[in-house]
């Protein structure tokens, strides 16, 4: 009892993929820039996006604010969020041993959630903003999801282009690449690890706001893009930048791809089955390791 | 670690103070209260992941006792429900009837909420021969194992889709795809389904279950649009239901029916999709609009007793379960295991939760599920035919249109 799969099938799918990918490449792009810069894995990373999430929500809903638009107050917020967080807690834990790190942000993880839960309790949320399908040809494009796709690449592009050509962004680069010798030029390190937390909440905090206009808000929804992301920068070489682009935009293939052949259940069994392949043949991941 | 009773102790209190409150002042000399009440024992999931639910059946226990005690008592007696909590854990639960039975000695029990926690609790009570109506478990297998003292009193799992699947069979439809959360009660209810689909002479032409927790179903969806079929049936939670409905519109699938399990039924399934939950049909186990019996004195009497509490099928079903056994016991005219089953077992009534009644081994047979289909922001009785309160809107409008 199942179908016959037409290519125009695996079309629709594969523009599915892509349209999750580049949501999937931009919250990762924020894990990979905690990570390069610190070397902390920042569990509580997903928060930071169904924050963002419940901020578009929070707006649209008093205050009728265009839930694109409020990527304009989400962002900040976030942004400003991470920096206290980096400043009064994680900063203390930046040259621990990992574990130390991984229990922190998992705490700062549960107890956010929580309030979350508290505050706004765990019924579901929705902004019901653009609903429905663009029809071209014989394949179906949601709205809500091609208008996320545009914005988190001009975002993720953006934030390239930031680390490209800026002087700060290029001291954060230069602090993933060693930060002794980043010291030793005179970047003020701990200036950037604040900046890169930042940003970072800044990027979950733009997919949240996107995908608030796709799927149901919850105080738990993060979670499983704090795992997404993780499997994202591992794919494509955890601290390396462009690789999380590519292991974004793989993973939505992957799911997608995977669906379709074979179930919605299998999926999420082929995208950590990957995983372990890249581990074994390739562990520095598809794209290789440190920044550049 | 912390002795378990010392929890479901302090409980005891709030359930006696709670009980106090709501059969109102029983001091007085009814005849009903010259002797010691007759003690009821059950545990609810009022902590927890069921806890709203549990919360819930407790309002239909509390208000059945207050009735009862109200129209004289059960033999000549008051009822008195002893309550715990079992947090949501079926391992409670265990401990906690066998505690009832043996330490607190109560002279009958009712039972828990769901599936998991009754299937855990059915070995207690059958090992002491003590009866028990469950009003919350809807899984086949739990009666079907030659068990003979417990008692259902929902629709079973696999009949949830009876009245989209006897629909879309009256229309002339022919295809049926089917998707599922692929946990145990959506399984069951997928393979009634299917079984109901063969007997009504329609096609399935699509079955695929998702994870639990999955929130994208383009993949899923975009199979299902290819299979083309006439009628979508899904086997959901909330969640689920939500994702699915909104993302049917994304992929442009617009099959001529689309009908849920659980989850459509709730207010806030409209208040999240607003019109696109327009035409979307609903499986429910009970109604308060549905001219059962006595059911509107059962909605007064809540909304007085319990000003603002949600009003859902929990509460009623928990009401009419604490019924029967009342009535039952005052049939049997004793409090002795085995009659009180004969009288159980010879019930044919109808309840504010409608029709009860049990073959051999205590599984429902009278009871009947409906369906429903947002129209203009209501869930309006669509099926079946005798309880219906409108006309089924069909077929479901282009999306573009609702």
């Amino acid at each position: 009892m199942s179908v016959t799969i037409t290519p125009t099938m695996v079309g629709q799918v594969i523009v599915s993929g892509l349209l999750a990918g580049a949501l999937y490449s931009m919250v990762a792009l924020g894990l990979a820039l905690i990570f390069g810069v610190m070397r902390v894995i920042n569990i509580a990373h997903g928060t930071f996006l169904m924050l963002g999430a419940y901020t578009t929500f929070w707006w649209f809903h008093l205050l009728q604010v265009n839930p694109y638009l409020s990527l304009l107050a989400s962002m900040p917020l976030m942004f400003l969020l991470g920096v206290l967080l980096q400043r009064t807690m994680v900063s203390r834990v930046v040259d621990a041993p990992e574990l130390s790190s991984l229990l922190l942000t998992f705490g700062l993880s549960l107890a956010l959630v929580n309030l979350t839960q508290l505050l706004f309790s765990s019924d579901l949320r929705s902004v019901e903003y653009l609903t429905g399908a663009f029809l071209v040809g014989p394949f179906a494009l949601s709205k809500s999801r091609l208008i996320s796709f545009v914005f988190a690449v001009s975002i993720t592009l953006l934030a390239f282009w930031f680390l490209q050509k800026t002087k700060l962004g290029k001291a954060i680069r230069a602090t993933s690449q060693s930060s002794e010798v980043a010291m030793v030029c005179g970047i003020n390190v701990e200036r950037i690890h604040l900046y890169a937390f930042g940003i970072a909440s800044a990027l979950a905090a733009a997919g949240g706001s996107l995908v608030a206009v796709m799927i149901a808000i919850q105080p738990e929804m993060g979670q499983v893009f704090t795992l997404k992301s993780f499997l994202v920068i591992v794919l494509g070489g955890a601290g390396n930048y462009p690789g999380a682009l590519v292991g974004g935009m793989l993973l939505g293939l992957v799911e997608q791809l995977s669906s379709l052949f074979l179930t919605t259940q299998l999926s999420e069994a082929v995208a950590y089955v990957l995983l372990v392949l890249v581990l074994l043949l390739r562990p520095s991941g598809l794209l290789g390791g440190r920044a550049r | 670690m912390m002795r378990y009773h010392d929890r479901p102790g302090g409980l005891v209190a709030v359930g006696v103070v709670l009980l106090a409150l709501t059969s109102g002042i029983g001091l007085w000399a009814s005849p009903a209260a010259a002797q010691n009440p007759i003690k009821i024992g059950a545990s609810l999931s009022l902590t927890g992941t069921y806890a709203a639910l549990g919360q819930n059946q407790n309002r239909g226990y509390q208000l059945c006792a207050k009735h009862v005690n109200e129209q004289g008592g059960v033999l000549g007696r008051k009822i008195e429900f002893v309550l715990y909590d079992d947090q949501s854990q079926p391992a409670t639960g265990v401990r906690l009837y066998e505690k009832l039975i043996t330490q607190d000695k109560v002279d009958a029990i009712l039972g828990p909420y769901s599936s998991a926690i009754t299937e855990a609790v059915a070995n207690v009570n059958e090992k002491y021969k003590m009866p028990m109506v469950a009003p919350m478990a809807s899984t086949t297998s739990i009666f079907k194992k030659g068990r003979k003292f417990i008692f259902m009193v929902q629709s079973p799992a696999e009949v949830y889709l009876e009245g989209l699947i006897d629909v879309a069979a009256k229309r002339g439809l022919k295809t049926v795809a089917i998707l599922n959360e692929d946990t145990l009660f959506p399984k069951a209810t997928v393979q009634g389904t299917i079984d109901l689909a063969k007997q009504k002479g329609l096609q399935v032409v699509f079955v695929e279950a998702y994870p639990k927790g999955n929130t994208d179903f383009s993949a899923v969806l975009t199979k299902v649009r290819a299979a083309n079929p006439d009628v979508l049936a899904a086997s959901t939670y909330f969640d689920d239901a939500v994702a699915i409905t909104r993302q049917m519109k994304e992929l442009n699938v617009n099959p001529k029916m689309f009908g849920v399990t659980v989850g459509g039924d709730l207010p806030k399934f409209y208040e999240l999709l607003g019109k696109n939950a327009e035409f979307v049909y609903g499986a429910t186990q009970w109604e308060p609009e549905l001219p059962y019996p006595g059911a509107n004195e059962f909605k007064d009497a809540h909304h007085k007793e319990f000003p603002g509490a949600d009003l859902s099928y929990h509460a009623a079903g928990g009401y009419a379960g604490c019924r029967i056994l009342a009535d039952a016991i005052k049939r049997a005219g004793s409090l002795d295991g085995e009659k009180i089953r004969n009288e159980i077992l010879k019930t044919d009534t109808s309840t504010v939760y409608g029709g009860f009644r049990v073959d051999q081994d205590g599984f429902q047979i009278s009871h009947k599920m409906v369906m429903f289909q947002w129209q203009e922001g209501k869930k309006v009785i669509v099926w079946p035919d005798e309880l219906a309160a409108g006309k089924a809107r069909f077929p479901t409008p282009p999306w573009s249109q609702r």
